[in-house]
């Protein structure tokens, strides 16, 4: 504290007019910007590397010295983006070094060709830096990307289309535009009406099954009947499958003709390629609306390449189906229970102790809640349920394995301490005087609750269910034990009668980001897509944290100002 | 709102005047309110109930891993009479067979209760059987006769479902006798092993000058047709290469090693290297007994452990391991068993695990090697003559000297979980001293289960131990900045802040760990060093430096803000520390390569050549340093509550006593706040003692026992999530791994409970103040 303005004589704080300790009061502040630090520079790194991967960067044509072990093949040119700087440190110490230490990581494509995506070039032995106009980068099904010069257009039926021509890069645009179309037309047939034909026809087996299980003596009309079905779809089966193969087969017809900058010649069959852009090219706000582009593909595509290219979509699907039933299977009970705890139980040391236990609840580690998942919800709920109504498919399991309903019910309990605690401070800072107030007017008790003391909470309520659905959506270690899938072939809504399948695996935003980080054969070319993974959910959950804290700090203030 | 009156209590109604019809309470009113608050009492106890009953639930499931084995008497047959010495059964226990002395094998099928075939080996082969063994594993007899030869049948039984319901027939195949080299005097004993191609034989012939023990390597020929013709390879006399009277051989299952107990209790190892036996030793295992002599001898499933009774009842197990210092397998005690009445009469091992059955008289013991546990024992209203253990581990078959076989059931579906085998040391086959190690599972049928969950803790504990060093120092100064020294317009935005950090997922966090930092940090190691001691010196001697200006420079930071001026301050220090770390690393951390004898400044080698331990990529460091930014804010957020709690007049009084701001701070809020603080301790390590994901994805997940920084660990957390997805449903695994659970939720919520309790007290002792 500042004695300055005291006048008192000068011997009174004589030796020195400095407060005892200030140095270590700097030291405390250490703390303060090391957490700041910390969390600032960790969501930066998020940023920075999620926004980069879709970011169209500009491809450098490096001219390499003689010799220089970062060089594909025997060509002195590499084309790549850089990814990374760095300098490498020195260890020997003997031999003598170079000045310039530091080496690029170009991200170069072509994995085709040279068998790695990914190249480490040292600095020193770049000779010549250029950036050429038309240089291709284009985004293919397999492999990653290409990138090099076009050269020309093979069109089926038409005459060879130069990349001179001024018509080539609208005819390709075309090509690509069709071949997509195409692609959904396969997918249709393939995914949906040829899955349909499929489930039906296990129905019809397992109808089968279960038919000549019951022992019924006038059996063998009636499974006749079903094999003719059977057999009806099998031919509509056999249909579908050559329209789809002639499909195919027509993808390959156009062929787009490159040459890659270590002076390979490549052709690319208009099916494989999915799009192409020239990055040199481009000015400032046609990169911007490229970034937004390829962030709404990345948001609303399936994967493809074992996750590591296209987009996220059932991901994000599975998270939100997840989520919802979970916050709604916990809203009602957690409610209910704070409600029991703070109006009706009788607060004394049992209340005490039960408000302790349910506050320790939410510090458990959720591997335990996902053990227990495993060991009753799978196991035994599940098994159970297997034996009474589907068992015509067993040994296969229908609910005797993990699954979107068993790993909501799973988060909904690791998250119920959680709405407890939440909805027990709601309700305990509601004014005592609006529950009299209503008391005295001659409401029940039920009354003064539903009416006057929920809604009165209701934001904080609100509070702790966002803070739940945050951590629902975020925790993975329990998903893992109970039915989160790498892929999982269909999503867990769709358009097939029930509509819901909640028997079903799903995928997570947080299981894929540990899927594709930790579990990836090329984890290097993986890394975009889980720093892009990683944006999306930390921006999820941070969004919902704001949410939280906002409406939190807006019902203060009502408190605060508005009491009776 | 409308309008409602109180409701007036019942017994005061009787008494009173007619209520008029609109101050009534409506009768739907009250039976919902009445309905509700039932509803509401039993919801609610029910459904804290229910998570409690989670707890319940998963502790139910390791209750069975602490029970012994249950035995039932199931059945009775009667065979036909005879001398029988060896008792085998097939895999489903419905045809069990028993060999007589002279190798006469009667097949007795239990469904329909009469003998199914009868085998003569004598007939069948045309020579006289003087001597047989049955080799369990491989379902093989194997026969030596009066004129020196010898030859295997295998036992094929087959189960049979095309009637519906299972039948199980059996086929017995003879092979073609060959002569045990060129005598032709009778054996007495007889043991046979084939691995692969590698056949051998051992037998005792009794000779003009006594017993002679010869071996012979066979190879047998395979081709498309499958195993072809057997053909002798080479006879080997190793009489001399024993002492005394050999009383019992043993071929190990890989062929290549013979054991021999003499007379005198003298075990002799020899084993077949380069076309020559050899004696890799020679001991003695009851050395100390006055008549050292031993009773029985016989091996455990995968042939590397010996079952050693002695007449008095002491019954030991050696294994084979290297000794320190040496470089070959030898035999040595391992483990020691309760006594028995006295020696064992007859013997069985298990084929499924390494439980063994002894008899002495009428006195059977099922023992389980790995944790030196008595399963089940009992003294039979007979005499057992032979005895097996069914193959599935399920059942136990004696047979009496009256020939009649009894079967009983055996319920032990986990003896190999004990406290000791979670908790103690043990030594492990092929291990030279007891430890504690977990390893749950293998790539063979004879693997032995460790399942010590003391790794799993001490990995836990050290991870959360690093977390608690780096998380804890931060977390304090920052919660003692932000309470008592910083302006308190910045406590708006640096709780949220905080928040904001402790909501950040795992999986990202352990995703950034694996393969962002851990590459990052590798090489970094001495830039780290730098930071670690840069950073809070310059904090200090900045603080120190600014203190000493001229008032009127130190009035331009106002308090409360310094932390703004700190942190480029910082930021600077930390880049510094970064790019210096490679000179500091040339100047201090820098070993000479033995082969180049080149000076290599590398400080992964280094930590090794100094140390002796090793330095691995993922490491408790880089975990440590991610599990800060989950442990931080909690400690954070609750440390800052209870220093802000403090009640104002303690704070007014000390500063008006003349003491300054950290005076006050150090000398009065934080000992107040004191147990706030320690709780707040308590809740961080709880939550690094469950974290997961990032564990899973930055450290090795080695089991191992060291305290070292640059090393990985694996959690009880994280062993679960990596193992319960290919745990057998109620294996012993699948058992281990929610035992597991149990002890980190007891860890957690014990240590959290503790946190709360101090935390009531705390917030209570405020309102007195």
């Amino acid at each position: 504290m500042s004695s300055m303005t005291l006048k008192e004589p000068r011997s009174f704080f004589t030796k020195d007019t400095k407060s005892k300790g200030e140095p270590y009061v700097w030291f405390t502040g250490m703390g303060l910007v090391l957490g700041i630090f910390m969390i600032v520079s960790l969501l930066t790194l998020i940023f920075v590397k999620g926004f980069e991967v879709f970011w169209p960067d500009r491809v450098m044509l490096a001219e390499l010295r003689e010799g220089s072990p970062g060089a594909a093949g025997a060509s002195r040119f590499l084309a790549g983006s850089i990814v990374m700087r760095q300098e490498k440190p020195v260890r020997d110490l003997t031999a003598p070094h170079d000045a310039d230490t530091t080496e690029l990581q170009l991200f170069v494509g072509n994995k085709d060709v040279y068998g790695f995506a990914y190249r480490f070039v040292d600095s020193s032995d770049i000779l010549g830096r250029t950036y050429p106009q038309e240089l291709m980068r284009i985004e293919r099904l397999e492999y990653g990307d290409a990138m090099g010069k076009a050269a020309g257009l093979r069109v089926k039926g038409q005459a060879y289309l130069p990349a001179s021509d001024p018509a080539f890069r609208a005819s390709l645009e075309r090509l690509v535009h069709d071949a997509e179309k195409r692609w959904k037309e396969i997918r249709r047939i393939e995914k949906s009406e040829i899955g349909r034909i499929n489930r039906t026809m296990e129905k019809i087996r397992l109808k089968k099954k279960s038919l000549q299980a019951s022992g019924e003596a006038d059996v063998s009309e009636r499974a006749a009947a079903l094999d003719a079905q059977s057999s009806e779809l099998q031919e509509k089966y056999e249909g579908l499958a050559r329209e789809a193969a002639r499909l195919r087969s027509m993808q390959k017809d156009s062929a787009l003709d490159y040459e890659t900058y270590t002076g390979e010649k490549k052709s690319l069959p208009a099916g494989e390629i999915v799009g192409f852009y020239y990055p040199n090219e481009l000015y400032l706000p046609q990169r911007i609306a490229f970034l937004i582009g390829k962030i709404i593909s990345f948001l609303t595509a399936e994967p493809r390449e074992a996750n590591t290219e296209g987009g996220v979509f059932p991901a994000i699907f599975g998270t939100f189906v997840m989520t919802v039933m979970m916050s709604v299977a916990v809203t009602p009970f957690g409610v209910l229970a704070a409600i029991y705890l703070r109006e009706y139980a009788k607060q004394g040391f049992m209340v005490r102790a039960v408000r302790i236990a349910v506050n320790n609840l939410a510090g458990v580690p959720s591997i335990v809640f996902g053990v227990f998942g495993v060991g009753f919800f799978v196991y035994f709920v599940g098994a159970s349920i297997d034996q009474l109504f589907f068992k015509e498919a067993l040994p296969t399991p229908t609910f005797g394995t993990g699954g979107v309903l068993w790993a909501s019910l799973t988060l909904a309990l690791l998250t119920v301490p959680v709405v407890i605690v939440a909805t027990e401070e709601a309700l305990a800072a509601v004014p005592r005087g609006m529950r009299e107030g209503s008391l005295a007017c001659g409401a029940s008790k039920w009354e003064t609750i539903a009416r006057i003391v929920l809604p009165a909470s209701a934001p904080g309520i609100l509070t702790g269910l966002i803070l739940a659905m945050a951590r629902g959506a975020s925790e993975v270690a329990p998903l893992m034990l109970v039915g989160v899938v790498k892929l999982a072939p269909s999503l867990p809504i769709d358009g097939e009668a029930p509509f819901f399948h909640f028997e079903r695996k799903f995928m997570h935003l947080g299981f894929h980001i540990y899927d594709l980080g930790f579990q990836s054969p090329d984890s290097e070319a993986a890394k975009p897509m889980v720093f892009a993974t990683t944006l999306l959910l930390i921006t999820l959950v941070v969004v919902l944290n704001l949410g939280a804290i906002f409406i939190r700090e807006k019902l203060r203030k009502k408190y605060a100002t508005g009491a009776f | 709102m409308t309008l409602k009156k109180l409701e007036p209590s019942p017994n005061f109604q009787n008494h009173a005047r007619e209520i008029p019809e609109r101050f009534k309470t409506r009768a739907s009113t009250l039976f919902i309110d009445r309905f509700m608050t039932h509803f509401i009492k039993a919801g609610g106890i029910g459904i804290i109930a229910a998570v409690f009953g989670i707890f319940v639930f998963i502790f139910s499931q390791t209750i069975p891993l602490f029970k012994g084995a249950e035995v039932h008497e199931k059945a009775l047959y009667q065979f036909e009479p005879g001398n029988y010495s060896v008792l085998g059964v097939d895999e489903w226990g419905e045809l069990p067979f028993a060999a007589q002395e002279n190798g006469l094998v009667r097949f007795f099928d239990t469904r329909e209760n009469k003998t199914a075939l009868v085998y003569d080996p004598s007939s069948e082969s045309g020579k006289t059987v003087s001597a047989f063994r049955y080799n369990f594993n491989q379902q093989e007899f194997v026969y030596g006769t009066e004129d020196g030869h010898f030859f295997v049948t295998a036992v094929r039984y087959s189960p049979d479902y095309s009637t519906g319901a299972r039948r199980v027939t059996v086929e017995l195949e003879t092979g073609k006798p060959l002569p045990l080299g060129d005598n032709r005097d009778p054996v007495r004993q007889i043991a046979f092993a084939h691995s692969g191609e590698v056949q051998l034989v051992a037998a005792l012939q009794e000779g003009v000058q006594g017993l002679r023990l010869t071996a012979l390597t066979l190879t047998q020929e395979t081709s498309m047709m499958g195993a072809g013709e057997l053909t002798a390879d080479q006879v080997y006399d190793l009489t001399g290469l024993i002492r005394g009277r050999p009383v019992k051989i043993l071929v190990n299952m890989q062929a290549y090693g013979l054991v021999v107990l003499n007379d005198e209790g003298r075990l002799f190892y020899l084993t077949l290297k380069g076309g020559e036996f050899k004696v890799r030793q020679e001991w003695q295992p009851f050395q100390s007994s006055p008549s050292p002599a031993a009773a029985s001898m016989d091996y455990l499933l995968g042939d590397v452990s010996l079952v050693l009774t002695h007449a008095d009842g002491t019954n030991v197990v050696h294994s084979l391991f290297v000794p320190p210092g040496g470089s070959e397998r030898r035999f040595a005690e391992t483990k020691r068993f309760q006594a028995l009445p006295a020696g064992a009469d007859l013997f069985h091992a298990s084929l499924r695990n390494k439980a063994f059955l002894v008899a002495s008289g009428s006195f059977v013991s099922l023992r389980y090697a790995t944790t030196e546990t008595t399963r089940w024992e009992s003294r039979l209203d007979f005499d057992p003559a032979a005895a097996v253990i069914g193959r599935k581990y399920d059942s136990l078959l004696f047979l009496d000297s009256a020939s009649r076989l009894h079967v009983f059931s055996l319920h032990d579906h986990h003896p190999e979980s004990s406290w000791r085998a979670f908790f103690g040391k043990i030594q492990y086959e092929g291990y030279p001293d007891k430890r504690y190690e977990w390893q749950s599972s293998g790539s063979t049928d004879d693997f032995e289960a460790k399942l010590s969950l003391v790794p799993l803790i001490v990995g836990t504990l050290k991870g959360t131990l690093y977390a608690i060093i780096f998380a804890f120092p931060i977390a304090l100064l920052a919660a003692i900045y932000t309470s008592q020294f910083a302006h308190p317009r910045f406590k708006l935005f640096v709780k949220p802040v905080m928040e904001i950090m402790a909501s950040l997922p795992s999986v990202v966090l352990g995703f950034l760990s694996a393969l962002w930092l851990a590459p990052l940090l590798e090489t970094r190691v001495p830039s780290l060093i730098l930071i670690v001691i840069l950073i809070p010196s310059v904090s200090f001697a900045f603080g120190a430096l600014w203190n000493s200006l001229p008032v009127q420079y130190r009035v331009l930071i106002k308090p409360g803000y310094e932390w703004i001026v700190l942190t480029p301050v910082l930021l600077m220090t930390l880049a510094l520390g970064w790019h210096l770390g490679p000179v500091f690393e040339r100047m201090f951390f820098v070993v000479t390569d033995p082969d180049a004898g080149i000076k290599i400044a590398d400080f992964r080698r280094w930590w090794p050549e100094v140390t002796g331990t090793r330095f691995e990529q993922r490491n408790s460091l880089v975990v440590g340093f991610m599990m800060g930014f989950a442990v931080i804010p909690i400690i954070f957020t609750i440390a800052e509550d209870s220093l802000s709690n403090v009640p104002k007049t303690l704070v007014s009084g000390s500063l008006a006593l003349g003491a300054s701001r950290w005076q006050t701070a150090l000398r009065v809020v934080v000992p107040t706040a004191f147990p706030g603080i320690f709780s707040a301790v308590m809740i961080g390590l709880g939550r690094a003692i469950g974290e997961t994901m990032i564990v899973v994805m930055a450290t090795g997940n080695t089991p191992i026992m060291d305290l070292n920084i640059f090393t990985g660990m694996r959690t009880l957390s994280a062993n679960i999530a990596v193992e319960l997805p290919e745990a057998p449903y109620l294996g012993t695994l699948y058992r281990t791994l929610f035992f597991g659970a149990t002890v980190l939720f007891m860890m957690t919520f014990v240590m959290n409970t503790i946190a709360e309790v101090i935390r009531q007290r705390l917030r209570e002792k405020y309102r007195t103040v």
